[in-house]
């Protein structure tokens, strides 16, 4: 490889991450030094630092068991369910530590989360999933902001007293992401919202999200396996490895970095595509920590 | 001919008892998963306070049974705050065994502020026999089946069409994403206590006012519980009319075969239910779409 690959703190001046840095103004989402275990023994998320700023698109990379879901759940406040505990470190959002909050106060604060897999409420209808959606809303804009996910993706119109569970992947998606916009997110977080789509879905999704973050101004930290078409739309890019962000920088920089595109987009220097074999022994190979 | 119609006749009513019951089990089950061995006890224990509340005071029935949803509400909210809250995130077992402990507490509470002598309860409804084309009834027979008919109707809808009633439904399918939601579970399961306590609290003052009132009421509770597998343990309205089931398989039985078989027919039939339906007759099975 052409020289130690660079480190992100070290190289952009910009971030505001691990030396505790104060955020600047526009972060809307703030994570200081995060630690999280699992049943208070297995260290799931070592000394995360992240700071999402508002209106932009933050990607958050990393191959499987790297910890992006658990930050994802984390801010969400539901790592109790398993047994997580946030040890260490702040979760700021809006200027108020949310590290303590109950899973409601953090949606009521304008957090909302599209979980791994869509998990649509499978025995309720499209419209009910949507209306629990808009749950901490009132009931008037609840019915506005249904209008308005039903003219966002028009495909959900006639499905709407269909039992989602029998949707097609497509269309739980698109509930999914209209679900998580009943009650009109400043920050929505997405975890892995092409798992298992087609091409041309995973297009439109795209297309929808960043019209939110371009056109509503909505903030969004997305999660997602496919690092390349993540890094085409974000603003900037955080990549994590067991447990750690590991690199940060913009996009144009993190996919002009060699390491990055070797181990995430299988492109090797001369941009030919590597086998998987290859990879699979560069990744036991190379380690940027540890 | 017309002893087999009667025997029906008066399956109906007896069954329309046990299905007000069996939806107060499967309220609770729906909402929280377990179990409430305790609901023939809160049916007793409300009961017996509408029983010295007609004592005190000269009530006619129609302020009867807003009296009784009230004091329904009342203790269902004490009994969730006090036993069942301190138990959300213990292991369900943990939970049912507290409701089996709660029965036993219940039904001795209510021997030491009372008796264990049986009581008549008054009720301005008129002792009359009505005698429609053959059949005998008592008026607070039909009172019964006619409640039932209305909460059956009131429960339908509102599962379908109120909110909390929508997210008791959601809490049910998927616990932690009702959570990201911003659905208080905690207020769930409370709702579900209070309602659960209130048509148990309806059931016992019906029940008493046709017969006696005395502590083997609680009993009832365990003569509905096969309705409530019958219908589905998940399925409110589904319990509710394997209310009616039960309640005439047992007349018949004990009016061809022999009275002592009454109340094991129940349980025959649910077991050669369950041999083909292990969820129930009108209970889900899991929607798996992988």
């Amino acid at each position: 490889m052409s020289g130690a690959p660079p480190r992100g703190r070290e190289t952009d001046p910009a971030s505001t991450t691990a030396e505790g840095m104060t955020a600047t103004s526009s972060a809307l989402l703030e994570l200081t030094n995060v630690q999280i275990f699992y049943d208070k023994a297995i260290e799931a998320v070592r000394d995360v630092s992240l700071s999402v700023k508002k209106g932009s698109l933050v990607a958050l990379l990393g191959a499987n068991g790297a910890g992006k879901t658990t930050v994802l759940k984390a801010i969400s406040g539901i790592l109790f369910p398993e047994d997580g505990t946030v040890e260490g470190g702040t979760i700021e959002f809006d200027g108020k530590n949310i590290a303590a909050m109950e899973p409601d106060e953090i949606v009521r604060s304008g957090i909302v989360l599209v979980p791994e897999g869509r998990q649509l409420f499978d025995t309720l209808t499209v419209e009910e999933n949507l209306i629990m959606g808009g749950y901490t809303t009132t009931q008037r804009n609840a019915a506005e902001a249904l209008e308005r996910i039903y003219d966002m993706f028009p495909a959900l119109t006639g499905r709407r007293h269909s039992v989602s569970g029998y949707l097609s992947g497509g269309e739980q998606q698109m509930v999914a992401l209209g679900r998580a916009l009943m009650s009109k997110p400043k920050l929505l977080m997405l975890d892995e919202p092409t798992l298992g789509l087609a091409p041309q879905i995973i297009e439109e999704i795209f297309s929808t999200i960043s019209a939110l973050v371009r056109e509503e101004g909505t903030t969004v930290l997305l999660v997602e396996q496919n690092a390349q078409l993540a890094l085409s739309v974000a603003d900037y890019g955080y990549i994590m490895e067991n447990g750690r962000v590991v690199l940060d920088d913009t996009p144009e920089r993190l996919l002009r970095n060699d390491d990055i595109c070797e181990f995430y987009l299988g492109f090797s220097d001369a941009g030919a595509r590597k086998n998987m074999r290859d990879v699979k022994h560069y990744k036991r190979r190379k380690r940027w920590l540890s | 001919m017309d002893y087999f119609l009667d025997l029906v006749i008066s399956g109906l009513m007896v069954g329309a008892l046990y299905g007000i019951i069996a939806m107060g089990f499967a309220m609770i089950y729906k909402a929280t998963g377990v179990v409430n061995f305790a609901q023939g006890e809160v049916l007793m224990l409300v009961a017996y306070i509408a029983y010295t509340l007609t004592t005190l005071i000269d009530m006619p029935f129609w302020l009867l049974i807003p009296a009784t949803i009230m004091i329904g509400m009342i203790v269902g909210l004490i009994v969730e705050f006090l036993f069942i809250r301190p138990m959300i995130g213990e292991p369900v077992f943990a939970t049912v065994m507290v409701t089996i402990g709660l029965a036993v507490f219940i039904r001795s509470l209510v021997v030491l502020l009372w008796d264990a002598f049986p009581h008549e309860f008054v009720t301005s409804l008129s002792e009359q026999v009505i005698e429609i084309s053959g059949i005998r009834l008592y008026p607070s027979q039909i009172v019964a089946f006619i409640t039932y008919l209305v909460l059956m109707a009131a429960f339908w809808s509102f599962f379908r069409y109120s909110r909390i009633g929508i997210a008791m439904r959601a809490v049910a399918n998927k616990e932690t994403v009702a959570l990201l939601m911003g659905i208080r579970i905690k207020h769930v399961y409370a709702v579900a206590w209070a309602l659960s306590s209130i048509i148990a609290g309806i059931a016992g003052v019906l029940f008493a006012s046709i017969y006696d009132l005395d502590p083997t009421i609680s009993a009832m509770g365990l003569n509905a519980f096969p309705a409530a597998i019958l219908g589905g343990l998940d399925s409110v309205l589904g319990s509710g009319f394997g209310g009616l089931i039960i309640g005439v398989v047992e007349n018949l039985t004990g009016g061809y075969l022999s009275t002592g078989l009454k109340s094991v027919s129940g349980f025959v039939v649910i077991i050669l239910v369950l041999m083909v339906r292990p969820y129930g007759l009108f209970g889900e099975p899991e929607i798996e779409r992988v």
